[in-house]
């Protein structure tokens, strides 16, 4: 009787592990696989219009050889790496810090709260003519009060360097929420008594931090690293309105190169090859980073 | 090819549903083709038909010519307004599609060529015969017209497949108070506007001449077109008869882009390569730019008060030319077209609208909410003679020698270099020559791989 | 202590000095809404308040806003729901239910990887295919696109939170004799509150403010609140107003949702489940 009904709920179990995952991977043949097979298989060929109707030429790798000799392809890998690189680091310091902060405070908690996830409520496209108007040089409201408090203004979106600086800015305003929302998200799912204890062990606030709340957090640490990273891979919005990936190209990034020659110029299978080639190296950073998290997370 | 009455195999899904609506469609195909039969004065009864458009400072008076056509006619119209850039990508979904979605696809310069390589328009003549262009009507640089086997605008050898829906162009637009001030005269020449922007010249509060000198999708090298143009330069050695020989890096070209740097360097602003379209219009209405050379699309805003801080201080003037050159604005309008892939019934109705709205009667009224109107002899009309309307001369003048930028699809390609490459020479990155012959390069390269028959000029040292 | 009481003071010197930082640029947009487009290019302190731009959106012909807002109240709503659904089941089955290893990795690193693709070049295939069956301009199918777009970081983010469940309370549970759906009704959905909160406002404010997507797969009665406001960034004339009014009412919804989440981001919600 017992190995009956053992059989069955091991059955029924069966049964809902497939169920309970299924939905998911419904989701991801239909509306993902497709168009990732289909970025694929454009990314070989030469797409025209003639009559109508689609002529599909077989190029080879025609597309990928030309890559590395594309101005724009160029500026934006290097501009979008270092994008990344400096804007996550920044959202990812400021959204621990105010998350952490938050989680220890006992009053203004709701109101923080609510403030510090403002940003990320807004649509990308007002923030960027909002900034836009805000960096203006001669009305700004940023020119106005640095010359309020005596100082000299500047044309934050005229010149290279500072109008890559100007749009790291506004990203690291728009998204230091997401970073915020997830760990705080984190933090008040950690066992309170374990912090408590340590308190009471006398450890420092930073001994307690570094040995017992960091380690505590890493899984959603490198989740949402990863998830930032990739986001910010994607930049679009802010560049699009602030500075259209100028003056020149400091501020081109990768997914608007790909706007562009997929789109505007559409050369579907160009626009094709370099998305697939962003693909494989976002891929491999991915990689090398969950490689990496997932030795220290062993380690401790 | 695709059928155009929508054959069961559009929708396997139910049959049933299939048969009911390709009969109503081809009752209704019957009963408008009498109609029109009998009808001499009256406008023929037609399906319903959806046109997309972009949302702009002209579609509100479009839209209130669209309401006086179903008005007029009982025939219903629903418009998709969307986004600029938006508009072209779901027009282009559209006619990819096997049957399509839009009926009149309202065609910014910008994509037209695309269309009408990929053959996704229909012949207006095939849909009637006795189809014509209105002789009032303006020719738009013949864009209007397609001639399919030399791929290219021609009203001689092509046919007619498009109505311009906005006669959208580059003017001059200066400071009238200022002019009156200092006693100053409208310019004829690049360098009778530079001494004029020079004398208005007081930075910060008014510069000179504010240019748009930004890179994007389409700011310095529309911006540049009409100096180079007046300069007797041009892209190409003659794009109408085949022969895309690069002639960007041509003397001609140096001389009318030294022109432009130099503006941009002694009486623009701090920045000029930062300034885009919205910069330079944001700089005309709170009075920053003595002068500026934007489309007419922007004037709207500068007789409102809500909007504008010089009400009533503008005018409008034809552009500038170079030495030996004449005056040519780039056109920066709509054609009004009629896709492939859509039932016959509704490719009736959508001309039906087309024809209405290339009347005169049409004409006025789309006058009469401050547009530019598509026909000539409306620019005669009382009411334009007011000073609401003072920019509609100089549109007037303009319009004979307005110059399509791009006729080959590649256009966009050939943007993306010319964007880059001319905004380095405003920033000081590169100088002209190197500015253009690296452009010419570029370009010549890119139209090589698509097969057109080009070469390059010696490089300018 | 004393070391304590500045700590204190310290951590709401920081939070005050970031609320400040975020919040300028949140009340200049504000003010934007009720300025005229003259007073906002020249960047006037001091301005008359002016109800036009909310004219604009709502009330004049060209603006569909009012009816795009609930298409996107209905959008964001049915596609953030299906996502927490759909995810948290996902990270259960993944990591509760015995796969073999390979089967999450893999899950986990395909839906990275379609993360990845900016959403800008999957717009054409999805056009096709929905045109193609005629759920194009339906509600349908931007929910469905909108539910895989946020997907990855909803199976990513309850991974994590549901991974963190103590593996004794479901095993005490399945001893007491509970089905793997009891199971999820009575132990793992309460216990990946914070989490589902979280996840739930993220793909919520993803949805409503998604563009690219929405855009071509909608018509003017369908589209959505981005869709309308972007249409006041115009080629010759961008309504800088009508855009920071329509942003301005936009994220009423998004505020409220997060207020009333607050309550399930609280500490403690482990406490109570006898651990």
């Amino acid at each position: 009787m017992r190995g009956t009904a053992d059989r069955a709920s091991a059955k029924a179990a069966d049964r809902w592990r497939f169920y309970t995952l299924a939905p998911a991977l419904a989701v991801y043949l239909l509306l993902a696989l497709l168009p990732i097979v289909n970025l694929a298989t454009m990314s070989v060929h030469d797409i025209h219009w003639q009559q109508g109707a689609a002529r599909w030429t077989l190029v080879g790798m025609k597309h990928y050889a030309e890559l590395p000799r594309d101005v724009l392809v160029r500026a934006g890998l290097a501009n979008t790496a270092l994008f990344a690189l400096i804007a996550v680091t920044a959202e990812m310091l400021i959204g621990f810090a105010l998350a952490l902060f938050v989680s220890r405070i006992a009053v203004g908690r709701v109101l923080y709260r609510t403030i510090f996830l403002l940003p990320i409520l807004l649509p990308g496209i007002v923030i960027g003519a909002i900034w836009k108007l805000m960096y203006n040089p001669d009305f700004g409201v940023i020119n106005q009060l640095l010359h309020l408090l005596g100082l000299p203004g500047f044309d934050w979106l005229g010149s290279g360097s500072l109008a890559f600086l100007s749009v790291i800015i506004v990203d690291v305003w728009h998204w230091t929420p997401f970073v915020f929302l997830l760990l705080l998200a984190g933090l008040e799912t950690l066992p309170q008594d374990i912090h408590e204890a340590a308190m009471l062990d006398g450890a420092s606030a930073w001994q307690e931090l570094r040995d017992v709340t960091i380690p505590m957090m890493v899984p959603i640490l490198v989740m949402t690293l990863a998830f930032r990273l990739i986001v910010s891979f994607k930049v679009f919005d802010e560049v699009y309105l602030l500075t259209g990936g100028g003056p020149g190209t400091a501020t081109e990034v990768l997914s608007f190169t790909i706007y562009r020659r997929f789109f505007t110029e559409d050369r579907m299978g160009y626009g094709s090859a370099i998305s697939v080639i962003a693909l494989f190296l976002l891929t491999l950073v991915i990689v090398l980073f969950m490689g990496m998290a997932r030795r220290r997370m062993h380690a401790h | 090819m695709i059928s155009r009455h929508g054959t069961p195999e559009h929708l396997p899904v139910r049959p049933f549903v299939a048969l009911v609506a390709l009969a109503v469609s081809v009752a209704t195909f019957l009963w408008a083709g009498t109609a029109f039969a009998q009808a001499s004065a009256a406008w023929p009864r037609v399906s319903p038909i959806t046109i997309v458009i972009n949302q702009s400072p002209w579609f509100g008076g479009f839209s209130k010519v669209v309401e006086a056509y179903e008005k007029e006619t009982g025939n219903k119209v629903t418009l998709d307004v969307n986004p600029f850039a938006g508009s072209g990508e779901k027009q282009r979904n559209s006619v990819r599609s096997k049957e399509g979605q839009f009926d009149i696809l309202v065609m910014n310069s910008a994509w037209l060529a695309e269309f009408y390589h990929g053959g996704f328009l229909t012949p207006l003549n095939t849909i009637d015969p006795a189809f014509k262009l209105d002789p009032q009507v303006m020719s738009y640089d013949d864009t209007g017209y397609w001639d399919a086997a030399r791929k290219s605008n021609n009203a001689k050898t092509g046919v007619v497949y498009g109505v311009p829906i906005n006669g959208n162009i580059q003017v001059l637009y200066y400071r009238a108070d200022l002019y009156e001030k200092a006693g100053l005269k409208v310019p004829q020449t690049w360098e009778e506007l530079a001494a004029n922007a020079k004398a208005l010249n007081s930075p910060p509060n008014v510069y000179g001449m504010v240019q748009r000198g930004a890179r994007s999708a389409s700011d310095i090298s529309y911006d540049w077109m009409p100096y180079l143009h007046s300069h007797n330069g041009a892209i190409f050695k003659d794009e109408k008869a085949g022969d895309f020989t690069v002639t960007i890096n041509s003397p001609e070209a140096r001389q009318a882009l030294d022109v432009y740097v130099n503006l941009a360097k002694t009486v623009g602003p701090p920045n000029p390569g930062s300034y885009g379209q919205a910069q330079v219009i944001q700089a005309l209405l709170t009075g920053k730019a003595a002068h500026a050379t934007p489309v007419i699309a922007a004037w709207p805003q500068l007789d409102d008060a809500t909007k504008s801080a010089v009400v009533g201080k503008v005018n409008v003037a034809v552009l500038p030319h170079g030495p030996g050159g004449r005056t040519t604005p780039t056109l920066g309008h709509f054609i009004g077209g009629i896709p492939n892939n859509i039932p016959k019934d509704r490719q009736v109705a959508a001309l039906a609208f087309l024809r209405w709205f290339q009347s005169y009667d049409a004409q006025v009224k789309y006058a009469q909410t401050g547009q530019p109107p598509i026909r000539s002899d409306v620019y005669a009309a009382a009411f334009m003679k007011t000073p609401e309307y003072r920019w509609s001369p100089a549109v007037l003048a303009s319009l004979p020698n307005a110059k399509m930028m791009y006729t080959v699809p590649e256009g966009p390609q050939i943007a993306s270099v010319l964007e880059l490459r001319l905004n380095q020479a405003v920033l000081g990155e590169k100088t002209t020559a190197d500015a253009l012959n690296t452009a010419a390069a570029e370009i010549h390269d890119l139209m090589q791989k698509a097969g057109y028959k080009t070469a390059r000029l010696p490089p300018l040292k | 202590m004393a070391n304590v009481r500045w700590g204190r003071l310290g951590m709401h010197a920081v939070l005050a000095l970031g609320a400040l930082v975020v919040i300028l640029p949140v009340v200049w947009i504000a003010f934007a809404a009720f300025k005229t487009q003259i007073a906002l290019l020249r960047g006037d302190l001091v301005f008359t308040p002016y109800l036009g731009n909310f004219e604009e959106l709502l009330f004049s012909k060209a603006s569909d806003y009012p009816a795009n807002f609930l298409s996107s109240a209905w959008v964001a709503s049915v596609s953030t729901a299906m996502v927490l659904l759909i995810a948290t089941l996902a990270a259960y089955s993944m990591y509760r239910l015995r796969w073999p290893s390979w089967v999450p990795a893999l899950v986990l690193m395909g839906s990275l990887v379609f993360h990845m693709i900016p959403p800008i070049t999957l717009v054409g295939p999805w056009y096709v295919m929905f045109r193609s069956i005629g759920w194009d301009s339906t509600y349908t199918a931007l929910v469905l696109t909108h539910v895989a777009l946020n997907l990855p970081i909803g199976i990513a983010v309850m991974s994590v939170f549901v991974r963190d469940i103590p593996i004794e309370i479901e095993e005490s549970a399945r001893l007491d004799g509970s089905s793997t759906p009891q199971m999820l009704w009575h132990i793992v959905f309460p216990l990946v509150r914070p989490g589902l909160a979280a996840t739930g406002i993220l793909v919520f404010v993803f949805s409503w403010n998604e563009f690219a997507v929405a855009l071509n797969l909608t018509s003017r009665q369908t589209a959505t609140v981005p869709v309308a406001i972007a249409k006041f960034a115009q080629e010759y004339e961008i309504k800088n107003g009508v855009m920071a009014a329509g942003a301005l009412l936009s994220i009423i919804p998004a505020v409220l949702l997060l207020l009333f989440a607050q309550r399930h981001i609280v500490k403690g919600l482990t406490a109570g489940t006898g651990k």
